[in-house]
């Protein structure tokens, strides 16, 4: 989505664990529910 | 992957949900919600400086409701103009402004009244005057095309009805060369329609 929109050198530079321990923790396992850090650059 | 709203979701009703819940937060950061909030929260499981967040109005703090950390991406250099979309109560915007220093601009956009306002307060109480905070949505920014050099944005954009408006409007308003400091949440499995067409789910 990023490159679509024109964004250049895109990168996923960390992950979190953001919901657990929260009431939604289970469905974010089930889906996969992740907090990133993400680099973009418009060239 | 889906990137835009089921046809028949009900934006609007998506809009005030998102409204009234960031206006709890701000109002009453200690109240029951889906997702972690504070400064502890941010040290813990973000990795935010526990030493840095302590040099904070307790206001911005308490109310911080991000999902990730985009300080820890890229430094933003000093006399930067940063735009922080979705700024809430401000600890992220007021630690943009710290690194942008006093020859640089931290321009904070919030859709929530009584966020845009606690965001104010909080820079008035850091003593930080490079500050600015204006009403606005992250689909159409308030902004010029071509005037920011950094935006940040911390579990915000996943919020907007239309990822690639909102991705788009970013792109418009970076500088050539700018970066965008990302941070959100992902789904690493496809979400049924039922479950996107959950206004309460897409809350927290």
């Amino acid at each position: 989505m990023l490159v679509q929109a024109g964004f250049r050198d895109v990168a996923v530079r960390e992950k979190f664990d953001t919901f657990r321990g929260t009431s939604k923790e289970r469905i974010a396992r089930k889906y996969g529910v992740t907090g990133i850090n993400v680099f973009a650059r418009k060239a | 992957m889906a990137i835009a709203c089921p046809v028949d979701l009900d934006i609007r009703k998506l809009r005030d949900e998102i409204r009234s819940i960031y206006a709890r937060v701000a109002s009453d950061p200690s109240g029951e919600f889906h997702f972690h909030r504070g400064p502890d929260y941010a040290a813990e499981f973000l990795r935010y400086d526990r030493a840095a967040l302590a040099q904070l109005p307790v206001e911005s703090t308490a109310s911080f409701a991000g999902v990730a950390n985009p300080h820890r991406i890229a430094p933003i250099e000093e006399g930067s103009v940063v735009v922080d979309i979705g700024c809430g109560a401000g600890m992220d915007l007021l630690l943009a402004a710290k690194s942008a220093g006093p020859r640089g601009r931290a321009i904070g956009i919030d859709m929530t009244e009584a966020m845009a306002e606690k965001a104010r307060a909080s820079a008035r109480a850091a003593g930080l005057d490079n500050v600015e905070v204006r009403l606005g949505d992250a689909m159409s920014l308030p902004l010029e095309d071509a005037s920011a050099d950094v935006v940040i944005s911390n579990g915000v954009l996943n919020l907007t009805s239309d990822k690639a408006v909102a991705f788009g409007e970013v792109f418009r308003v970076l500088k050539p060369g700018g970066r965008f400091l990302y941070a959100d949440i992902v789904v690493a499995n496809e979400l049924s329609e039922s479950i996107r067409k959950d206004v309460d789910l897409w809350t927290g």
